[in-house]
């Protein structure tokens, strides 16, 4: 047996996946902590642990994400627009489009039907709509970012977020908090703020059926649904989302396995 | 190729060295006059003046944030912050075209903080009407005007026309040199040529027409290399920094053309033949064809200069190099994807912020290109 890992290193998590040369899932790990940090040994030892395996029983290790350069011992390197393509295409044959919201960008990419990229936008200019965004918000609230999907569930109205810009709309939160607003409204404004922003890069890659979205993000049942209100479209979304990129990229390793035997 | 390799180090040297190249003008007790893009150079040549371009460059701003918000378009905030810091002293004056609204607040910027003679003028954008002609025709007697008290002597319309030819010529070298690049991406790639075309715009036009059609010549004197690799168009202000580039090359892709206001969209269009010379200047702008710059009836027209840039050189993309905050720029980008990718080909942008030097989400989109 053959073993194939894929690691994507993002800005606030790493991810890694053992493939086997069947094209099985030997075992994942994640980890919440990224580039620059101790996340990807971490997750390292995690995911080979969790498969029973030494590294050098990994035959091609193949690195994606923001961090991918930084890895020691990787055989190659992947974008992650690439990885996340082909590992969405993996997980839910038949999509078209996927959404993923990153610690730092937001990529939309539509994909053939190989899972190969057609086209791609990725946020430009600031932080506005991204992972961090939402951190920052959840900090600003005092509440666990995890928290606020089931709190915006509880919503009974949506206390709009004008501001595009991080900084500003932080302040606009805080300005909400004093007048007594409801946090699960604010929670709720939040995700249409960010909704809005991945709708409108969206319809500028193109909407074609089926949409999914891949990342720790699309975790956020509330962001989801935000999402699908703003974009009028189904999002699919698959239990094992987060592990997209890393999958993608272990799809890739095992590309070069096989070519390597 | 020894011909070659050192031509294409003078040029490396002038690009990363335009400060040097200023004070060997200035040792040389030449007037050295300052140009943003879509000046009459010829009116500069024509008194016996260099024009060199500005461009900006790679600085994280400290001082021009005192009149430039930070959204203002990043070439524009670094100049004015090199403008600010001495970097463009020794320059007689700088002609500053009102292409944009960051332009115009540019120019009350650059009156209030940078201590160099400012010539600003304004391009019409209507250049269909009638009207258009006589009026810049109008404006560019007052840049000569401007000129002139700097140079202390005046030109006349044969001076200027000689410099309308010298600098046709050197058009067309600059073409030659495009047309002969894509015969040789194994030695002409991203970074060099980038390289050479941004040189050109710190070089007298006399000089360019001799070094620039050497290299062209020993170029040709090689035989053909075969590029396998993926082949792009850059459009856009400028395509930079270097880190950037480089990122092409390390994925195997080769620059077989741009569309770039620093590079060959500047030279692109030659001054026609005219019953003046001040009239051969105008009517130069007026026949500008798919430039974000300049409005143009056709709203397809860059995309459909795009397109035909893409099947004229075998490219396989369009790449945006998108000046970060220049909105004039942005509006484009939408309608130049669709028409590019509806012909067929791959278009995306990247983000071009001279106030950084991180290109890592553009080396991302590179590298995504070059996988699928």
């Amino acid at each position: 047996m053959k073993y194939a890992l894929g690691i994507d290193i993002g800005s606030t998590a790493t991810k890694a996946v053992i493939m086997t040369s069947e094209g099985k899932i030997a075992a994942s790990a994640v980890v919440s902590i990224g580039t620059g940090t101790a996340g990807p040994k971490k997750a390292l030892m995690e995911v080979l642990d969790k498969a029973g395996l030494d590294r050098d029983q990994i035959t091609w290790t193949t690195a994606t994400g923001y961090g991918r350069f930084s890895l020691e011992g990787a055989d190659d390197q992947k974008s992650e627009l690439s990885c996340h393509a082909k590992g969405v295409s993996y997980l839910m044959p038949g999509t078209h489009t996927i959404i993923d919201i990153g610690g730092q960008d937001i990529k939309v990419m539509s994909i053939n039907d190989r899972g190969g990229l057609v086209n791609f936008v990725m946020n430009d200019k600031c932080a506005a709509g991204t992972g961090r965004f939402l951190d920052t918000m959840a900090r600003v609230l005092n509440v666990e970012v995890t928290d606020l999907s089931d709190l915006s569930e509880k919503a009974d109205e949506v206390a709009e977020i004008s501001s595009t810009c991080t900084v500003f709309a932080e302040s606009e939160v805080i300005s909400k908090l004093s007048t007594n607003i409801k946090i699960e409204n604010i929670v709720a404004g939040i995700h249409q703020s960010v909704a809005k922003r991945v709708t409108s890069l969206l319809k500028r890659c193109g909407i074609k059926e089926t949409i999914a979205m891949s990342g720790g993000v699309a975790l956020n049942k509330g962001l989801v649904k935000a999402l699908e209100n703003e974009a009028g479209c189904k999002i699919h979304v698959h239990e094992e989302c987060q592990l997209a990129g890393a999958l993608g990229a272990a799809l890739y390793a095992m590309e070069n396995t096989k070519k390597a035997s | 190729m020894a011909d070659v390799k050192a031509l294409l180090a003078e040029f490396d040297e002038i690009s990363k060295n335009p400060r040097k190249m200023l004070d060997s003008y200035l040792a040389a007790g030449e007037k050295v006059i300052g140009s943003f893009y879509y000046t009459p150079q010829p009116l500069i040549t024509a008194l016996g003046m260099i024009p060199m371009g500005l461009w900006g460059g790679q600085v994280n701003p400290q001082v021009a944030g005192k009149y430039a918000p930070i959204f203002t378009c990043s070439i524009l905030r670094s100049s004015l912050e090199f403008g600010m810091t001495g970097a463009y002293e020794g320059l007689s004056a700088v002609l500053m075209p009102i292409l944009c609204d960051t332009f115009r607040g540019t120019c009350a910027a650059w009156r209030a903080g940078v201590n160099i003679k400012l010539i600003p003028f304004v391009h019409p954008q209507n250049r269909k009407d009638p009207g258009a002609l006589d009026y810049l025709i109008e404006e560019y007697k007052y840049v000569k005007t401007e000129l002139e008290n700097v140079a202390g002597k005046t030109c006349t319309d044969a001076d200027i026309h000689a410099a309308i030819d010298l600098h046709n010529k050197k058009n067309k070298v600059i073409r030659d040199f495009c047309a002969a690049a894509n015969h040789h991406l194994d030695l002409i790639t991203a970074v060099t040529r980038h390289h050479v075309m941004k040189a050109l715009t710190f070089m007298k036009p006399e000089d360019i027409i001799e070094k620039l059609s050497q290299l062209t010549a020993a170029l040709n004197e090689l035989p053909d290399y075969e590029w396998t690799g993926k082949k792009v168009i850059l459009t856009g202000i400028t395509a930079e920094p270097d880190d950037m580039l480089a990122g092409f090359t390390a994925n195997n892709i080769a620059v077989v053309g741009d569309d770039l206001m620093q590079e060959s969209r500047l030279y692109r269009t030659d001054y026609p033949a005219a019953n003046s010379a001040m009239e051969s200047l105008a009517l130069q702008w007026l026949n500008i064809k798919g430039c974000s710059m300049a409005h143009d009836d056709n709203s397809r027209a860059r995309g459909e200069h795009l397109v035909s840039m893409v099947e004229e050189n075998g490219a396989d993309a369009v790449v945006l190099c998108m000046m970060r905050f220049c909105d004039t720029e942005e509006y484009d980008q939408p309608y130049i994807i669709k028409m590019v990718q509806d012909a067929g080909y791959m278009a995306f942008s990247i983000d071009i912020d001279q106030s950084t030097s991180d290109s890592g989400q553009a080396l991302t989109k590179i590298q995504a290109f070059a996988e699928n």
